[in-house]
């Protein structure tokens, strides 16, 4: 089936033509800057990193963050598609994954209870503890995702 | 720059760069890193205020300048690193010496954000619309900031112009 992928029409495009694949890497590097930007920003609130932003007003990150998600979802299966049995294999591709699917589940967690509850939270303060420590481990598997795609390259 | 590149060639620093197999990656993954704090933390800046979000607090939005520095900083010293560990390969790279002229432009746009929209940024409503002068700051530094994290990803694709 990789074999198979690796001979489509947008496999070829990304791994053969002149601006297929640096035209997928730099719209992949937006994407991240968009989805992971966002997403520290919001996580490093409500870890009390950072102060003064209203918990409630942080939803309206939401669909700015998503779409750079899904900006690096596309990218991201066009670069796939162009080496699918080597992406496959590698350790750090499958780690990077899973660390993303991961943090799309902390986001929509926390911005179920930042919809519910951000309004009844005192602004001043922490938030609730345990959405202090999905956003910690949100931040975490972000900057695991970071590590392990770029370790793609090397291992 | 050919003075530059034999000065650095060779030199301790550029030793140390290259003398670990590790020290590439781990500089690139800071790199990219410090690129998530300085893009994301300006975004939410920026973007509220060229007047979008406004249910956030427009003068709150100058605490996330401390994650503007860290991420600049962070990419500053291993930028510097990358020039350090190959020099002719980025001093020969045109995509290189734009993505230099556009932090440039940034850093002069910063310096414009100092001056004219800071002293008077804590008299702003909190959630109302945005003067034209900070509209144009804050899409200026949108546009170089992006541009420069789109230079640096095709400097391995940029020809030596």
């Amino acid at each position: 089936m990789f074999e198979w992928l690796e001979t489509t029409p947008p496999a070829i495009w990304v791994g053969e033509s002149l601006w297929g694949y640096p035209i997928m890497l730099g719209c992949h590097a937006v994407g991240l800057a968009i989805v992971v930007g966002i997403f520290l920003m919001r996580d490093l609130r409500l870890i009390g990193l950072v102060q003064g932003i209203s918990y409630e007003s942080l939803d309206s990150l939401r669909n700015l963050a998503w779409t750079g998600f899904v900006i690096n979802a596309v990218s991201g299966c066009f670069l796939f598609t162009s080496q699918a049995t080597v992406f496959i294999e590698s350790t750090p591709f499958l780690l990077k994954i899973s660390m993303i699917f991961l943090a799309a589940i902390c986001a929509a967690i926390i911005q179920n209870k930042l919809r519910d509850a951000a309004s009844q939270w005192d602004s001043t303060g922490a938030v609730a503890g345990s959405v202090r420590t999905i956003a910690m481990a949100s931040t975490a598997l972000w900057i695991g995702a970071i590590i392990s795609g770029r370790l793609v390259a090397y291992l | 720059m050919e003075a530059f590149v034999t000065a650095v060639e060779g030199s301790a620093i550029n030793e140390w760069v290259l003398g670990s197999a590790w020290a590439w990656p781990i500089m690139e993954i800071f790199h990219f890193l410090g690129l998530s704090l300085l893009l994301g933390s300006l975004l939410v800046i920026d973007l509220r205020m060229a007047g979008y979000f406004r249910q956030i607090n427009v003068v709150a939005t100058h605490k996330l300048l401390p994650w503007v520095f860290i991420g600049f900083g962070v990419n500053l010293i291993t930028g510097f690193l990358f020039l350090m560990g190959d020099p002719a390969r980025y001093t020969a790279n045109i995509g290189f010496w734009w993505k230099m002229f556009l932090v440039l432009i940034a850093g002069l746009n910063a310096l414009w954000f100092w001056i004219k929209i800071n002293p008077v940024m804590p008299s702003w409503e909190p959630h109302a619309d945005t003067p034209g002068l900070a509209k144009v700051i804050a899409w200026v530094s949108l546009g170089t900031w992006f541009g420069v994290l789109l230079l640096g990803r095709l400097i391995p694709y940029i020809g030596t112009g």
